[in-house]
């Protein structure tokens, strides 16, 4: 201001008359005055700066628990774990020696890792009874104590091959045996190779054996790792045929996702009053329950049933249409999606953790009986990942009235076997090898890689989330279900590096739930629905019009203070 | 008491035996008025229900049951009032209505009162989903735990009741609808195809002057207790005007009877063509179930247990009163059972399906029948003004000549604070000065936001005098968002519900499952305006104190920042000067506007 005024005093007035008119200046100011209105403007913005930011900052904050992200990410790309399924088939042999043995392994193995073109996947033989050859008398005490399940935690084995000498024939034979998980092999007497041998028919025959047993299973983790992005390029996959391609895209459609319960609901849906009774007690006892016995070491299952009368049609399909040709009614293969009247019909699920399969046994008004499917005449399908449904066309009658009320355990025979056939299609479980031990070590080898994989990524997801929204909390549970998750994908990792197929699903499973657990935590959903605007708007009535004075007065000062720099550099 | 020592008979053959039976009573009540009372009743197994395999039992509503272990359960739906006046006593005893809107009350087995609280929420919950009810808006402020008014009516082991929750809730603002209507249909084996159930139809059904749904599951075991059967029930109750009943669904609007129809009274001195003085009615009017209904029966509902389908319809009305029945061809003849009753069965075996229905023809007025009087009467209203506090009252009249014990219960929202010492109870009638009513009181306060007041009063009325309960109580006021969309129309505040205590005569009268039911009454349900505030408030707050911190900052900062100078000192000079030539362009580009728009009129002329 002082300088100012020199400069203006710098250049004389031109004349007297605009002398008169000149502008009256005020006084200097005094430089201790400058400094103070410096130092008033300064504490104001100290205070906004040093005290007003950080509380606001400190009570606005949101609390942010800290998470392994690397670790979530590595998983989510698949660098921790790469899926291996190691299978330990076990020999046994009572004929033979242990010598014989041994060298029959040796070969085997030789020609089933020349066939195997899946790496993740290997077969290894091993000897079935070396673990009792040496352990002391009071250690087989203690093995034979322990249940079949604890065994198969220290021991998985997946196969057992009997190799049993025919005498008869002199070509090799196997069998396999449907309700266990043991592969007979006869093989001709004088086939047992030498112990010098390198390769022997006996041995190319049971290399041959086992492959053609497990290309399914090959072929169904190859599908399966496939279609995960962050193993498919870690690992090389088994080339499929386009038909096994179609066959394992179908069965992955159709099939529910792996749950720890499922609840089955059977219905009996009647187009009128009769029948209005089945003896469904009897025909679950019968006909599910040894199916579900063994299905039991994958899920849990709980039944209930209902009956259901005067069941409509929805209106949405073609009514069905009489066909004189095959004198039955028909309705049309496009309409069987809407069969199920979902408005009318009270198929809600069950309550409860867990998907609900609907098995409903259809019985037509005697009208419309028999009723058909129209392409194929068959009466029986499948809904994916929701149930099956049978048509029960009952022996026709020109008098309703005289229809059955009840429908016994015999009627309900053939419906049943449908039912058990769908449910297995259902939960996933593959077609060959025929043994349903087998199917379901199987099943557990694809649910534990879906599982890996499905938590993998929802770790994957929920590190992009936590990085890409910064405004939501996150809390301590969060970052607990997360650790959960990583320790049991390890342990589900090393498990089935270790061949311990039971034990990697049931960590698995842990480390899924957990993984969803912390991605649907409820407190991180709805903060984000809680906007930036939002705040502005609050905020800005009482920023606005104490900011704009704190701003302006800072320019005007930061202007005046250069000026006068510039003024004394000059 | 004759009449319903009648129904008691009539209805009690309902209790055992048979897995399913329905029921329809039709009661021409005065004035044109028709009382329908359905009821459905099917029963499961204890081990069917066990194992999940339901058959007449509905499995939604099963599941539900077992996942929140509740053993007894009765909710009900209603709406409109009953007139005890001109109707009588009440349907049932009073045992399946409930109040106005959505009531329920269940026995939930929990360990503790935590765990019977989170059981209660999961079946509020579940239900609000399978009735499209908004039932899960009973919330811990309106569940309350009665202690006298209602007791179990199933039969629950006597080592198990220890662990049973009595829980109570209630919603008098829901609006019962034909939304309910659909879900509870869906639960009869019949699904309202076949049977009396097929009569229901939503727009007649809630058009009705008084109409409540109730469903009762309850277990019935045999004396001994090693059989059980879990029971349900399903009753409609309805009351409906005949007249307003019949009008057709396309022309719904109700229209004066053209004047040739109508009977002037032409002794009244203005009687004359335009002027009409009309003469009470002296014919009953025609109906049939059609008419009324909307709709036919479609034939028997086949599950229905054979030798208790003769009696499924049942007209409750004097004999001279007389119909006909239609169904197929057969001549039916309905059957008569009491001297007021005539039953009938419903087409069924070869004749399945067929239509049926009943015609009520035009005939002289007959007397009516019999109405049993009922054994109280209750009103309840609000008094007082103001935003402040207001007061309650309500009159309970004995019209018997015997004394009555009852026990009263209010359920009161948290934000009607009652105050207990103003609770006064008088009786008037000669002799009854220093009568002393109130026998007995629970009262749990309210907890503002977590429970409501409830109260529960042991009352005593002598013969034929009247009781009058009254209190005073505060209006609390709410926060903002505490306020309902409609916030101006007031809070429905719960009836009270009444029990009537059996005294020694009703005991000896009535059957030990009419007794376990109990005699109920309940009061109309009331609003309760509440200050409501103007709801741009916080707003305006905001903004306003904003503001002021604003306008205070501002000054005190200017204060010590700005330097102050005479006033021909101010610098202002160039800031006028540049206002000036602002003003001077301004000034010269509309002189220029003007000068060409003009120069472009003398061009025009």
């Amino acid at each position: 201001m002082a300088l100012e005024t020199v400069e203006g005093e710098a250049s004389p007035p031109p004349n007297i008359a605009e002398a008169v008119n000149i502008q009256k200046k005020p006084p200097p100011e005094s430089p201790q005055n400058v400094w103070t209105r410096r130092m008033v403007i300064l504490a104001f913005w100290a205070v906004a700066l040093l005290l007003g930011m950080p509380v606001w900052w400190k009570t606005t904050e949101v609390y942010r628990a800290s998470l392994p992200l690397s670790q979530m990410t590595d998983w989510a790309e698949g660098k921790n774990c790469k899926p291996v399924f190691p299978l330990r088939i076990a020999v046994k042999a009572p004929m033979l020696s242990s010598q014989e043995i041994e060298t029959i392994i040796r070969i085997t193995q030789h020609a089933l890792d020349d066939l195997n073109d899946f790496s993740a996947h290997h077969l290894r033989l091993v000897p079935a009874d070396p673990i009792i050859h040496r352990m002391s008398i009071q250690e087989i005490q203690e093995y034979g104590n322990k249940t079949s399940s604890q065994r198969n935690d220290s021991e998985d084995i997946s196969l057992l091959l009997n190799l049993k000498p025919s005498f008869g024939s002199s070509t090799s034979s196997t069998q396999l045996q449907p309700y266990a998980a043991t592969l007979d092999i006869y093989f001709p007497n004088n086939q047992v190779p030498l112990s010098t041998a390198t390769s022997s028919p006996l041995a190319n025959f049971i290399a041959n054996e086992l492959q053609a047993l497990f290309s399914e299973e090959q072929a169904s983790l190859s599908y399966l790792m496939a279609s995960i992005p962050s193993v498919a390029q870690t690992s090389k996959s088994k080339a499929l045929s386009s038909e096994m391609a179609t066959k394992l895209s179908r069965r992955s459609t159709r099939s529910f996702k792996y749950a720890p319960t499922y609840h089955l609901t059977f219905s009996l849906f009647t187009a009128k009053a009769r029948p209005s009774a089945w003896e469904i007690e009897a025909a679950l006892e019968e006909y599910l329950s040894p199916l579900l016995a063994s299905l039991s070491i994958i899920s849990n299952f709980t039944i209930d049933s209902q009956v259901q009368l005067y069941a409509t049609f929805s209106p949405s399909i073609r009514q069905p249409e009489f066909d004189h040709e095959r004198q039955a009614w028909t309705v049309r293969k496009e309409d069987l999606g809407g069969f199920i009247n979902a408005a009318e019909w009270p198929l809600s699920p069950s309550i409860g953790a867990g998907p609900t399969v609907n098995f409903i046994l259809y019985v037509p008004d005697s009208a419309q009986s028999p009723l058909l499917i129209a392409e194929n005449g068959g009466n029986s399908w499948l809904v994916p990942q929701w149930g099956g449904i049978q048509i029960m066309n009952l022996p026709f009658s020109a008098d309703g009235s005289t229809r059955p009320t009840v429908l016994t355990n015999d009627d309900l025979r053939p419906a049943m076997h449908v039912f058990s056939n769908q449910l297995m299609s259902l939960l996933g479980l593959p077609d060959t090898p025929n043994s349903l031990p087998l199917k379901l070590s199987t099943l557990t080898r694809l649910h534990t890689t879906s599982l890996l994989s499905s938590a993998s990524s929802t770790l994957g997801a929920l590190a992009r989330l936590t990085q890409s929204l910064t405004s939501i909390a996150i809390p301590d549970s969060v970052a607990t279900s997360v650790t959960t998750t990583l320790y049991r994908l390890d342990a589900a990792c090393t498990d089935m590096k270790e061949g311990r197929f039971a034990s990697a699903l049931e960590n698995a499973r842990v480390a899924e739930a957990e993984a969803e657990k912390a991605f649907f935590e409820r407190s991180m959903v709805g903060q984000v629905y809680f906007p930036e605007e939002h705040k502005v708007a609050v905020y800005l009535p009482l920023l606005g019009p104490v900011a704009v004075p704190l701003v302006m007065a800072a320019l005007k000062e930061i202007r005046l203070l250069v000026r006068g720099r510039r003024v004394q550099d000059g | 008491m004759f009449f319903s020592f009648l129904l008691c008979l009539f209805f009690t053959s309902l209790a055992y035996g048979s897995d399913y039976r329905e029921r329809l009573l039709l009661r021409p009540l005065p004035h044109g008025a028709l009382l329908a009372s359905f009821n459905f009743q099917s029963n499961a197994s204890s081990t069917s229900f066990e194992q999940q395999n339901f058959r007449y039992f509905p499995r939604s509503l099963g599941q539900i049951l077992q996942h929140t272990h509740t053993k007894e359960l009765h909710l009900r739906f209603s709406l409109g009032r009953w007139d005890a006046e001109a109707w009588g006593a009440r349907p049932w005893n009073g045992a399946r209505e409930g109040g106005t809107g959505v009531e329920l009350w269940a026995w939930v087995e929990a360990a503790s009162d935590k765990e019977a609280n989170a059981r209660w929420l999961t079946l509020t919950n579940a239900l609000s989903g399978l009735f499209c009810a908004s039932l899960n808006f009973i919330d811990s402020t309106r569940t309350i735990r009665p202690v006298m008014t209602f007791e179990p009516e199933g039969s629950h082991p006597p080592n198990a009741l220890g662990n049973l929750h009595l829980l109570h809730g209630n919603l008098p603002h829901e609006v019962v609808c034909t939304e309910n209507l659909t879900p509870f249909l869906k639960l009869l084996p019949c699904k309202g195809k076949a049977g009396i159930s097929s009569l229901f139809d939503g727009h007649k059904l809630f058009d009705a002057s008084w109409q409540t749904m109730a469903i009762d599951v309850r277990p019935v075991c045999t004396g001994d207790g090693s059989e059980c059967v879990l029971e349900m029930e399903q009753t409609v109750d309805m009351v409906l005007d005949i007249e307003r009943s019949k009008r057709p669904r396309d022309n719904p609007i109700p229209r004066p009877a053209p004047i040739e129809d109508i009977r002037c009274d032409e002794s009244k001195f203005y009687n004359s063509h335009d002027s009409c003085m009309p003469l009470a009615k002296s014919t009953e009017p025609a109906w049939s179930l059609q008419d009324v209904f909307g709709r036919q029966i479609s034939g028997a509902c086949p599950l229905s247990d054979a030798n208790d389908a003769e009696r499924v319809i049942c007209v409750n009305a004097v004999p001279e009163r007389t119909f006909e029945i239609r169904s197929g061809a057969a001549q039916r003849v309905a059957e008569q059972v009491a001297p007021d009753m005539r039953c009938t069965a419903l087409p069924s075996g070869p004749e399945e399906g067929l239509d049926f229905d009943l015609l009520f023809s035009d005939q002289p007025l007959t007397p009516p029948v019999n109405l049993t009087r009922p054994r109280l009467h209750a009103f309840r209203s609000m008094t007082g003004h103001g935003q402040e506090r207001g007061g309650i009252e309500a009159v309970l009249r004995n019209p018997l000549s015997q004394p009555v014990s009852l026990v009263y219960m209010e359920s009161l929202p948290w934000f009607m604070k009652p105050y207990l010492h103003t609770l006064n109870v008088a009786v008037s009638g000669n002799g009854n000065r220093d009568f002393q009513a109130l026998k007995e009181t629970y009262y749990r306060p309210a907890v503002d936001r977590e429970r409501g007041t409830h109260i529960e009063l042991l009352l005593e009325i002598p013969a034929s005098s009247t009781l009058t309960l009254s209190y005073d109580f505060d209006k609390a006021i709410l926060r903002y968002t505490e306020y309902p969309p409609d916030a101006n129309r007031g809070f429905d505040v719960a009836p009270a519900v009444i029990r009537l205590l059996p005294n020694a005569a009703d005991i000896a009268s009535t059957s030990a499952d009419e007794r376990q039911k109990g005699v109920y009454l309940r009061t109309t349900d009331l609003l309760l305006p509440l200050p409501t505030p103007d709801f741009s408030m916080p707003y305006n707050v905001i903004i306003l104190t904003s503001t002021v911190m604003a306008l205070g900052f501002g000054s005190i900062f200017n204060l010590l920042v700005r330097r102050f100078v005479a006033a021909d000192e101010v610098e202002g000079a160039t800031l006028r000067a540049r206002i000036a030539g602002l003003k001077e362009r301004f000034r010269s580009k509309l002189q220029s506007i003007w000068a060409r728009h003009s120069g472009k009129g003398e061009k025009d002329q």
